[in-house]
């Protein structure tokens, strides 16, 4: 039986580097689900790529808000960036993953936002530090909206204390998934169960704390 | 909503739902809000479990950009892989020879050699004999005999293009032609005798 993950401290410094890479590998299950979504959008499936809007949504905000140092903007800019990659799905061809090419898409409209608006970009080439990122990360908090701050603290509160409820074999599975990237396969193989028993314990503890979530964001 | 779909909208943002479910599942999803909503709240749970305390999307952020596009009814390529821009490209080309293809096949089919000028397209065809539509009247044509101006152009064409038709088939014609027209016996014979030597 694999070993039980720490859950992450209420200061919320669990965030694991390797998770990342781990999602976003060449060829991840991701990887190839979203090259799906792109080819359906590309033959008019609009739905396919609201889809897309919804699982990159955060990531892409966060980047321009790192990008801008304005949060209060960062939505718009993210918007705009969307909107650039919807009109131009046709000609992504699926050599890289659908979130690098988004990634430079919202770069270059994060730049253009800057230099329209005089502002002094930051250098960013290749990605920021790890020091500098948790710096950019403190700076962005403090001057996001003290509702926003509110809530983005409800939801990180409400999040892990239902995590903490699940019974241990759900918990294990959606921290293995989320924290730690592992595939379904290799969940299986670490918790000695069926992929489809993995599988149903993912969406088990989605639903629970989804069901904490809800009162919150209604 | 059953939670079988439920589980399979978790899998396909794992990435482990099979392909072939895909795209039933985007189809409902697009006509589900609610489904769209868990959606939207399990890629939050997990944004939140990776980066606690990060910034995340508003509420509303993709309902926003889902209604910017469709105000700006942005169109998208009918076919995979080709941009707008690049099919514009050959597109006007590609157009304006099919308008000139059109034009052609339509003066080829109205104005025929002969035509007396102010004559209408719809006359000429008017003026032409009545087609065949019987039994009858096939075996009428048939039966009418060429006339010598008729069987010296077909005589000609025979000569002319003797080299791409086989032995038997050559000699065959020859044979129905030569037997109507006794003038061009003596050439065809040459022809022959010179080929088999």
């Amino acid at each position: 039986m694999v070993s039980m993950p720490n859950f992450p401290p209420s200061d919320g410094s669990m965030e694991s580097h390797e998770t990342q890479d781990a999602i976003d590998r060449p060829g991840s299950g991701v990887e190839q689900s979203d090259l799906e979504l792109v080819r359906r959008a590309q033959r008019g499936e609009r739905g396919a790529f609201d889809l897309l809007v919804l699982r990159y949504q955060h990531k892409v905000v966060k980047l321009v808000a790192r990008l801008l140092r304005d949060p209060t903007e960062a939505e718009d800019v993210a918007q705009e960036s969307f909107v650039k990659a919807y009109r131009a799905l046709g000609s992504f061809r699926g050599d890289s993953a659908f979130y690098t090419w988004m990634y430079r898409i919202a770069v270059n409209t994060a730049r253009n936002a800057m230099a329209s608006r005089q502002r002094r970009p930051i250098e960013y080439e290749g990605g920021l530090s790890e020091g500098e990122q948790s710096v950019m990360e403190s700076r962005l908090r403090h001057t996001d909206t003290p509702e926003a701050s509110a809530l983005s603290e409800e939801i990180r509160a409400t999040v892990n204390r239902a995590v903490e409820q699940l019974p241990e074999d759900l918990r294990t599975a959606i921290i293995l998934r989320e924290v730690e990237g592992l595939s379904y396969e290799e969940i299986a193989e670490a918790m000695e169960c069926p992929v489809g028993t993995v599988r149903s314990r993912i969406f088990r503890a989605r639903e629970a704390i989804d069901r904490s979530l809800k009162p919150l964001l209604d | 909503m059953s939670d079988q779909i439920l589980e399979q909208m978790s899998a396909l943002l794992d990435g482990e739902l099979p392909q072939d479910q895909i795209g039933l599942l985007v189809r409902r999803m697009e006509r589900d809000t609610e489904l769209k909503r868990a959606f939207g709240s399990y890629v939050l749970i997990g944004e939140t479990l990776r980066a606690p305390g990060g910034i995340t999307a508003s509420r509303g952020f993709a309902t926003q950009v889902q209604a910017v596009l469709d105000d700006a009814c942005t169109a998208l390529p009918a076919s995979s892989g080709t941009h707008p821009a690049r099919r514009a490209g050959w597109l006007k080309p590609a157009a304006a020879v099919a308008v000139a293809a059109g034009t052609a096949f339509a003066a080829v089919l109205l104005i025929r050699p002969g035509d007396q000028p102010g004559s209408s397209g719809v006359a000429a065809v008017a003026d032409v004999d009545p087609v065949p539509t019987t039994i009858a009247d096939f075996a009428a044509a048939d039966s009418a005999s060429p006339t010598p101006e008729q069987s010296q152009r077909l005589a000609g064409y025979l000569v002319a293009h003797s080299q791409f038709a086989t032995p038997i088939g050559r000699r065959s014609v020859w044979t129905s032609v030569l037997a109507q027209d006794p003038g061009i016996a003596r050439v065809a014979y040459e022809t022959e005798t010179a080929e088999g030597l």
